[in-house]
């Protein structure tokens, strides 16, 4: 790891000393006055008096007569008419050029350019625009003809010719027809009943019914529900029984749908009415195509979904795409996050008057999709049908949205907050193996603030994680449970990485590091490369954050492992048991926001790809597996770093500081005592300052 | 897919220069063997250097369509290199094996056996020319590698798990 450490900070102080690119490129979306002095007649003007440009009184900039459909043009809406302009123009006239192309990524994985003026290329790039086109799988190999990645959910939305493809193939499918939407909207969730468990609970559901059916033939009730109301000890049971006939009647209607989008595969076999692992897989693509936080169950929001016409979800997703869309080309995070049962947050203006946070990214987004007629389906399904699939090859779109806040700039005083919320360190099980539980009434939170006229300002506020109890492989080669934390106070972020890799250190267990894979036919085990990235299920996500002690006298900053990172694991973030190695995850769509908003408003270099020669084996059975990393990723380096403060939190149970030692698992047989902790590692746990590892979640 | 495969011939290999081969035994014997072991930073540096010089700049301007991937065995065996089903073909030692594939066309899951040899499972990547160099481990070092463990003693107790070591 020292081999590696080394490696990375001489990649870095290199990068610093010969990749200076300069400040970020400034958001198209430019702020009250200093909007560009364009010698164009048709300059959108701010409103003095709101502090926005009013769409509806902006003059488009002259159309081109020919409408030459490449890169450097844009459509702009004028009277309900679409015309291509010169792209550049407009944005020099104040309008904002929304990306609509296929080739679309986020601004951390466009192609930057280095002190020279050459391209400096993001390796990940590439496999980010094939997994959005459903043209490269995870790896960047093609994907197999008809397959869908649906990666929304982990941070990759759809491309907007993907989305066409979907609202015209739902447009004319006819399988939803035989839905009954009805029955999907009777039930709010589908109670999960394990295969091996159904035959018993449909015997014990029919039995009741024949109980109830006695009872009202006895009372000559006309129904169950009047059984219900004349006999109230019988209501409980009425109840259970309804709905679990309406469940059955739901789950029905779900096989049908899932089917009607092919969200089963041939090669999963489902068993009708068993909630089967092709049911759970298939209940799971719908949920990523969707974007639904759940777990791999029919609850809430999935039946929500589930009981939508599929336009009607298409056209969420078009949102939700457009709104990535909008908050990239503008350069915003404001959410709406930040609102309490008060409102939101103030800050006091220019003007010496109170000023609220906006919901910048709700109004961009709901003002480009009025401007540009896509604020209802029949818009949006009109627009994507009189566009060619070839059109999204380089589609740009104009708009005058509403100005940015007075606070705007290109150097915002940023800084981020993490409160570990409730915090347990005692062990979660007994020495028998029972678990007992640790309940948080306040999970941990990440807060971006901002200083503006000598207040500091919320900006957003999101779940994150802290570390926790997790398996860890010791030097013996058995796995044993070490708390891994999440360390406190003052930290800086002087590094970020798009398309991160995770370098698992040695005490990663050696199964989580493998996986199948079939290789050009052949079904086998392979390095578990999408964990390690870069990737949107690498265990640092789509993109991190490098949390430092920045060094002093001379010392190299002092890098404890712990970065704020997107993730896949959308259940460690949100559900009351998740943990982390001690990272501070986000979703990776949010963590794309974050990071590409901090780089677009403070200062910053651009490193670029961090080549590497890693390479390290491991024996698993009789077989040797070697991971091998060419890059550490690519990076941005903030000039300052931006200022990070870690809460404690509030210490629940009886300890009160971590257990820095192996625990055994319980059940697992060990060939005796614990080894001691690996001495790189010290620093991971319970922010001990005696550990300088490069080691990673 | 489309493969593009050629192993280079012993002469061809010698008039590409016996200085590649020199650079690549260094990056091999220093990269791999540095790594693996985790050992000081002068080795590293070295190995860094030997690695930077052969591996060309990602951002040079004009980039071939393909790219090369060096791939040869530590310490130099006649080995068989398969990709899934299909095999790329047999390391001509004291030559390596030279693929050439499509660029930015993914990565390259590969299997690499050599007689005497425990199988080597590696990966290569199409995102610029680089050269794969494993180390074989021989069977009788099996105990050697990172991830072997000695089985427990049988319990005299039957298997009945032993209480946590540790409990705060």
């Amino acid at each position: 790891m020292k081999f590696v450490l080394t490696r990375f900070a001489a990649f870095l102080l290199l990068g610093s000393l010969g990749c200076h690119a300069g400040p970020p490129a400034p958001p198209s979306t430019t702020p009250p006055g200093m909007l560009p002095t364009a010698a164009s007649n048709s300059k959108p003007r701010p409103d003095s008096a709101t502090g926005t440009r009013t769409a509806g009184t902006s003059a488009a900039p002259t159309a081109t007569a020919q409408r030459t459909r490449d890169e450097n043009q844009a459509i702009v809406i004028h009277d309900g008419k679409e015309n291509w302009i010169d792209a550049e123009a407009a944005a020099r006239s104040g309008y904002t050029i929304i990306d609509f192309s296929d080739d679309w990524t986020p601004f951390i994985f466009t192609t930057q350019k280095g002190p020279d003026g050459t391209d400096l290329p993001n390796r990940y790039r590439r496999v980010f625009i094939g997994l959005a086109n459903d043209t490269l799988d995870e790896d960047g190999e093609p994907l197999p003809a008809g397959e869908k990645n649906y990666l929304e959910l982990y941070g990759i939305p759809p491309s907007f010719g993907v989305l066409r493809q979907r609202f015209l193939a739902n447009r004319q499918q006819t399988c939803h027809a035989s839905i009954s939407q009805e029955k999907l909207e009777e039930v709010e969730t589908i109670a999960y009943v394990a295969p091996d468990k159904l035959k018993a609970a449909d015997r014990k559901t029919e039995r009741l019914g024949r109980e109830l059916e006695s009872a009202r033939a006895k009372s000559k009730a006309a129904s169950l529900a009047e059984l219900a109301q004349k006999n109230p000890s019988l209501a409980a049971k009425v109840k259970t029984y309804e709905r679990r006939v309406a469940e059955k009647a739901a789950m029905t209607e779900v096989e049908k749908r899932l089917a009607c989008e092919g969200m089963f595969k041939k090669r999963e076999r489902h068993r009708t009415g068993v909630y089967d692992d092709a049911m759970r897989l298939a209940v799971r693509r719908f949920q990523q195509k969707n974007m639904i936080y759940e777990s791999n169950y029919l609850r809430s929001k999935t039946m929500d979904a589930l009981a939508r016409p599929p336009l009607a979800n298409d056209y969420l997703a078009f949102m939700r795409v457009l709104r990535e869309r909008v908050v990239d080309a503008a350069g915003v995070v404001e959410d709406g996050t930040v609102d309490g049962k008060s409102g939101s947050p103030t800050y006091t203006g220019e003007s010496g008057k109170p000023v609220q946070v906006r919901n910048l990214v709700d109004e961009l987004t709901k003002s480009a999709a009025e401007q540009l007629g896509l604020d209802t389906q029949e818009g949006a399904l009109d627009f994507l049908k009189r566009h060619k699939a070839a059109d999204f090859k380089h589609m740009r779109v104009a708009v005058p949205l509403p100005a940015l806040p007075e606070y705007y700039g290109p150097n915002m005083d940023l800084s981020i907050v993490i409160d570990r919320g409730d915090v347990w360190y005692d062990l979660p099980w007994d020495a028998n193996g029972v678990r007992h539980p640790q309940p948080r009434r306040h999970y941990p939170s990440f807060r971006l603030y901002l200083k503006y006229n000598g207040q500091r300002t919320l900006l957003a506020r999101w779940r994150t994680t802290i570390g926790g109890w997790r398996a860890e492989q010791a030097s013996d080669g058995y796995e044993y449970f070490r708390y891994k934390g999440s360390d406190v106070g003052s930290r800086v972020i002087r590094n970020v990485v798009a398309g991160p890799v995770w370098i698992a250190p040695e005490s990663t267990p050696i199964r989580s590091l493998l996986k199948m894979k079939d290789v050009r036919g052949s079904w086998q085990r392979v390095v578990n490369y999408d964990e390690l990235g870069p990737g949107y299920l690498s265990a640092y996500g789509l993109v991190a954050g490098y949390f430092v002690q920045p060094g002093r006298n001379g010392r190299p900053d002092w890098d404890n492992g712990i970065r704020a990172h997107g993730s896949s694991n959308y259940l460690s973030i949100y559900s009351s048991e998740g943990y982390s190695h001690g990272c501070h995850r986000l979703p990776n769509h949010l963590a794309i926001r974050l990071y590409s908003f901090i780089l677009r408003h403070r200062p910053m270099r651009v490193l670029g790809d961090q080549g590497m020669g890693f390479a390290r084996q491991f024996l698993a059975k009789d077989d040797v597996y070697e991971i091998r990393l060419p890059s550490r990723g690519y990076s941005y380096e903030l000039d300052p770093p931006l200022p990070v403060e870690v809460l404690q939190g509030d210490i629940k149970g009886t300890l009160k500081t971590p257990v820095m030692t192996y625990v055994q698992k319980p059940g697992t047989v060990y060939p005796g005592p614990p080894p001691p902790v690996h001495a790189s590692d010290d620093g991971k746990a319970g922010g001990s300052p005696s550990g300088k590892s490069e080691s990673e979640e | 897919m489309t493969t593009s495969l050629h192993r280079e011939t012993k002469a061809s290999w010698r008039r590409s220069g016996y200085l590649l081969a020199i650079a690549t035994a260094l990056a091999v014997l220093l990269s791999v063997g540095v790594s693996a072991a985790g050992k000081g930073k002068k080795a590293s540096d070295q190995a860094k250097q030997a690695e930077s010089a052969s591996e060309p700049d990602a951002a040079s301007a004009a980039k071939p369509d393909t790219v090369r991937i060096i791939i040869q065995t530590v310490p130099p065996r006649r080995a068989r290199v398969k990709w899934g089903r299909k095999s790329l073909g047999v390391i001509p030692t004291p030559s390596p094996l030279v693929v050439v594939r499509p660029r930015d066309s993914g990565p390259l899951d590969l299997v690499i056996r050599a007689a005497g040899f425990l199988p080597v499972h590696t990966r290569a990547y199409t995102f610029t020319d680089s050269r794969v160099a494993v180390k074989l481990t021989s069977l009788s070092d099996k105990s050697k590698l990172f991830g072997y463990r000695e089985e427990p003693a049988p319990s005299p107790d039957g298997g009945v798990p032993a209480e946590p070591a540790t409990t705060p």
